[in-house]
């Protein structure tokens, strides 16, 4: 990275680094478009044919967990299906924790506590443990209905809310952007988790509207930018409304990359650290939705409302007008030049200034390297 | 453009008081040994969520959340809690080693048993516990038999009979002590204390249960005295019939999670009587709180409605130790991670993310001690963890947004002294902004939500608020301060380094 702080003719990562890269975000949004769609449509596909592989918490059923160092997936089968488990499931969770699931719900309340009690007697005999280090969880069968009718609850509220201070905050046209990049990220994890058959439980639902959170946040980084360099575009009419969305992506871009990272190296760090290695469920399964949403939630704050916004207001008659307008002037073509010395709201007087800097050394005038610097004062 | 900056000594202030405030009371919570309460998943423990049976008013509730708590405080567990959510009752006893025996005690659904009164028992001054089955007989003349009691109709008195009122307490039971619930089998003699009262009564093994019991409610009799009418079940009746032949004009007991209730008399009007034709009525010196409670007892057993277990959940201490172990590691791997990121990117002011995480962190930590010392919070649970992993991207981010701005004004030509300033006035309104929208998003899963969900929110609601705080007392004055001190050093670590201005070209 040192090598890249002394050069003058950055690299990829140095334009990056610099906010300096070109990416035509409004304009390939067809591009961006697609894929969405195409993973979008490949999920709901895949709900539709198999659906979700949705955990005990929402079908109702038992559960029973033991740590055995010195055993194997059939000797616990045996083992549990002699205690009078019909059809258990029994899984390896991580290194050493061994999970068998079934469902007792047709049983009578004291039919099931007594079945309870066999089954962790068979475990921890077969693990060689005492039978207080089996963990046990049932869910009635009504349990997840309630869990997930709440959720959708908060969903809806948090919808609501979300839409109201956006449009109240910044203007309803992003909100109404922040809102479908939203829907996009529910809309791809869901495919996701239908796809690989990941099992879906509470957690996983805590997880989605985490990211939710989480994208909207980002998105709303992103807009901020974009309600700041757009402020007086109408005014100076040298940048369409399209083209100022796409230099304000291209300077939040080395941000929205490195939030992106530093969201995700936690996240990763929990799928791979504290769930596979150390095996803790819960753990995977928050980390495994976050990890899907929130490359997905800064997929959709780059790609999906920053394009979908440019969409929407360029329809509006002042950006029209204001886009044929700049369209006479011709300057739309200077749009890589101008990126580079368009920065900040004032940025506009020094445009002259900064590309006729000796600096340039690229042909095409698309890089530019900073003013230098003015003594400092003392 | 002045607002967000300060004079130095202004800053100084702000960002000495912030460093203080966090260690201060990290240091606090450290010598009063004050530590976040562990949820079940970290501790290992029991938790389970009821649901009322049929529809319950509050206070019916209430009543449970009651008479559960009584129930798991009776166990000697420390730290469990019971409390109302929404519609549902959750218990939670973290931390208890043997789980399913909690369980067992808390969920079953006490009986109401009717017992014979054999004698009343005298109290003394020390008690010695005897086993079940080995209580001594009730010395001949203390016998509360029909013989004694010599119960005799007679309408011409209010009560319309006469009885024997002078049988004493036996003083052979003053020494020993009234049978524990845990001790109280149906099937054998025990010695209980009445409700309300100091009286203890030597009880015969239960002749019926609280199953033959159909409604039970409090009203008013002729004279204006509140009593508990019931109605008998069907299968409940003849057996009801059965039981008062044998123990006619006796006192019956009826006994709830060890306790009697209530001893009436078993007294039909005209001694020719046959059946009791499927209901019945207690007088007696009630109250109408104390007649309505009898009647819930004797109704509902214990609680007031019946309760269905919607979800159970008991975690072994060992697997609850490794989920805090695997937690904690991810959380420091992530944290790692993010730090040597930002330092490579950042340089010097990766170094302030450093420390402000650190400061953060110490504020979190005492924050989650004081509020689990207080029980006020949801205990921190594994999810409580995720939040905060989670909230390390929230809270690092609002130093990339400020740090990126920097960037900007420093290659708009800007000297760094000017750029901290700046930076930091647009800065500080994206990450309102932005925190705001996921406070909002805590705030709503917190009050919306039932479940571990509710942990999630609450930890990242409480890291988002500290990021707010953090960016405004202790980002804001140390990187101002930093800005303004800052000479353009060829050091890899200097701020201009980090923002890539090239400063050596100086």
């Amino acid at each position: 990275m040192t090598d890249v702080a002394t050069t003058k003719t950055p690299g990829r990562f140095g334009r990056l680094y610099q906010g300096l890269t070109t990416i035509d975000f409004v304009g390939r949004r067809k591009v961006w478009f697609s894929v969405s769609i195409a993973i979008i449509v490949i999920g709901l596909c895949s709900l539709g044919i198999r659906g979700f592989n949705l955990g005990i918490d929402f079908k109702g059923g038992s559960s029973w967990e033991v740590q055995a160092t010195h055993s194997s997936v059939s000797a616990m089968t045996t083992a549990v299906t002699n205690a009078g488990l019909n059809q258990p499931v029994v899984e390896k969770l991580g290194s050493s924790t061994y999970q068998v699931s079934a469902n007792i719900n047709n049983l009578s309340q004291g039919a099931q506590v007594a079945e309870t009690t066999k089954v962790v007697n068979a475990m921890a005999t077969a693990a060689g443990v005492s039978p207080v280090q089996v963990s046990t969880a049932s869910v009635g069968p009504t349990w997840g209905g309630q869990v997930t009718n709440r959720a959708i609850e908060a969903l809806l509220a948090f919808f609501v809310a979300v839409v109201a201070y956006i449009s109240f905050r910044f203007e309803p046209k992003m909100a109404l952007a922040a809102f479908i990049a939203m829907l996009h990220d529910l809309l791809v994890t869901v495919g996701v988790y239908s796809i690989f058959g990941f099992q879906i439980t509470p957690d996983t639902v805590i997880a989605i509207l985490t990211i939710l959170g989480y994208s909207l946040y980002d998105t709303v980084v992103v807009f901020d930018r974009v309600r700041d360099n757009t402020g007086g575009i109408l005014k100076t009419g040298t940048m369409t409304y399209a083209e100022m969305v796409n230099l304000s992506m291209n300077q939040t871009l080395a941000r929205s990359i490195n939030t992106s990272l530093v969201a995700i190296l936690p996240v990763l760090s929990v799928l791979l650290v504290g769930a596979d290695l150390l095996g803790a469920t819960t753990l995977q399964n928050y980390g495994l939705a976050l990890f899907v949403g929130l490359v997905s939630g800064a997929y959709s704050s780059i790609f999906i409302a920053s394009p979908l916004l440019a969409m929407m207001k360029e329809r509006e008659p002042r950006f029209k007008e204001l886009a044929a307008r700049v369209a006479s002037k011709g300057e739309h073509k200077a749009f890589s030049a101008a990126s580079a010395a368009l920065l900040g709201s004032e940025g506009l007087q020094r445009v002259s200034g900064v590309t006729n800097a000796a600096g340039a050394q690229r042909p095409d005038g698309s890089v530019i390297t900073p003013r230098p610097r003015k003594q400092k004062r003392r | 453009m002045a607002t967000p900056v300060g004079t130095k000594r202004q800053l100084l202030t702000s960002l000495i008081l912030s460093l203080v405030i966090a260690f201060g009371s990290l240091g606090t919570t450290l010598v009063l040994g004050w530590g976040p309460k562990l949820g079940l998943d970290l501790a290992g423990g029991l938790s389970v969520v009821y649901k009322p049976a049929t529809t319950a008013t509050a206070s019916q509730m209430q009543e449970v959340v009651n008479i559960l708590n009584a129930r798991v405080n009776g166990l000697g567990v420390s730290g469990a809690t019971v409390q109302l959510q929404g519609k549902n009752v959750v218990v939670q006893a973290p931390g208890v080693k043997d789980a399913r025996a909690v369980l067992a005690a808390v969920g079953q659904t006490a009986q109401l048993f009717f017992r014979p009164v054999l004698c009343s028992a005298a109290t003394g001054k020390k008690l010695t516990v005897v086993a079940t089955g080995h209580l001594p007989a009730c010395g001949a003349k203390y016998l509360e038999s029909a013989a004694n009691l010599a119960v005799t109709p007679n309408a011409n008195i209010p009560a319309g009979f006469t009885m024997n009122s002078g049988i004493l307490p036996d003083p052979k039971f003053s020494t020993i002590a009234s049978t524990s619930p845990a001790a109280d089998n149906p099937n054998s003699e025990v010695l209980l204390p009445g409700l309300g009262t100091t009286q203890r009564y030597v009880l015969g093994p239960a002749v019926l249960s609280g199953t033959a019991i159909g409604k039970a409610y409090a009203s008013l009799d002729q004279t204006g005295a509140w009593v508990v009418a019931y109605t008998l079940t069907g299968a409940g009746s003849p057996k009801w019939d059965a039981v008062t032949k044998t123990y006619f004009h006796q006192q019956l007991a009826i006994e709830l999670d060890g306790v009697v209730q209530s001893a009436p008399l078993i007294l039909p009007a005209n001694t020719t009587w046959t059946s009791y034709g499927g209901q019945g009525q207690i007088s007696g010196s009630f109250t109408q709180a104390t007649a309505k409670s009898l009647a819930v007892a004797m109704e509902f057993g214990a609680l007031p409605v019946r309760l269905i277990p919607q979800t159970t959940q008991t975690v072994s201490p060992t697997l609850g130790h490794s989920a805090l172990i695997a937690g904690l590691g991810a959380g420091l791997v992530g944290l790692a991670l993010v730090l040597l990121y930002t330092i490579i990117y950042y340089r010097m002011l990766g170094l302030v993310i450093l420390l402000g995480l650190i400061a953060t962190a110490a504020l979190l930590w005492a924050v989650i001690s004081a509020l689990g010392h207080t029980a006020i919070a949801p205990s921190f649970s594994l999810a409580g963890v995720t939040g905060l992993i989670v909230s390390i991207g929230i809270t690092v981010d609002s130093y990339i947004v400020y740090f990126e701005r920097l960037k900007d004004e420093a290659r708009a030509g800007r000297s760094i002294r000017t750029s901290v300033d700046r930076g930091f006035k647009s800065a500080w309104r994206t990450v309102l902004a932005a925190d705001f929208v996921s406070l909002l998003a805590a705030v709503l899963l917190y009050l919306i939500s039932i479940g571990d969900v509710r942990g999630f929110a609450f930890f990242l609601g409480l890291s988002t608020l500290m990021d707010i705080f953090f960016t405004w007392y202790f980002t804001r004055p140390l990187v101002i301060l930093l800005g303004r001190r800052s000479t353009q050093s060829d050091s890899a670590l200097s701020m201009a380094a980090g923002l890539l201005t090239g400063g050596s070209n100086d």
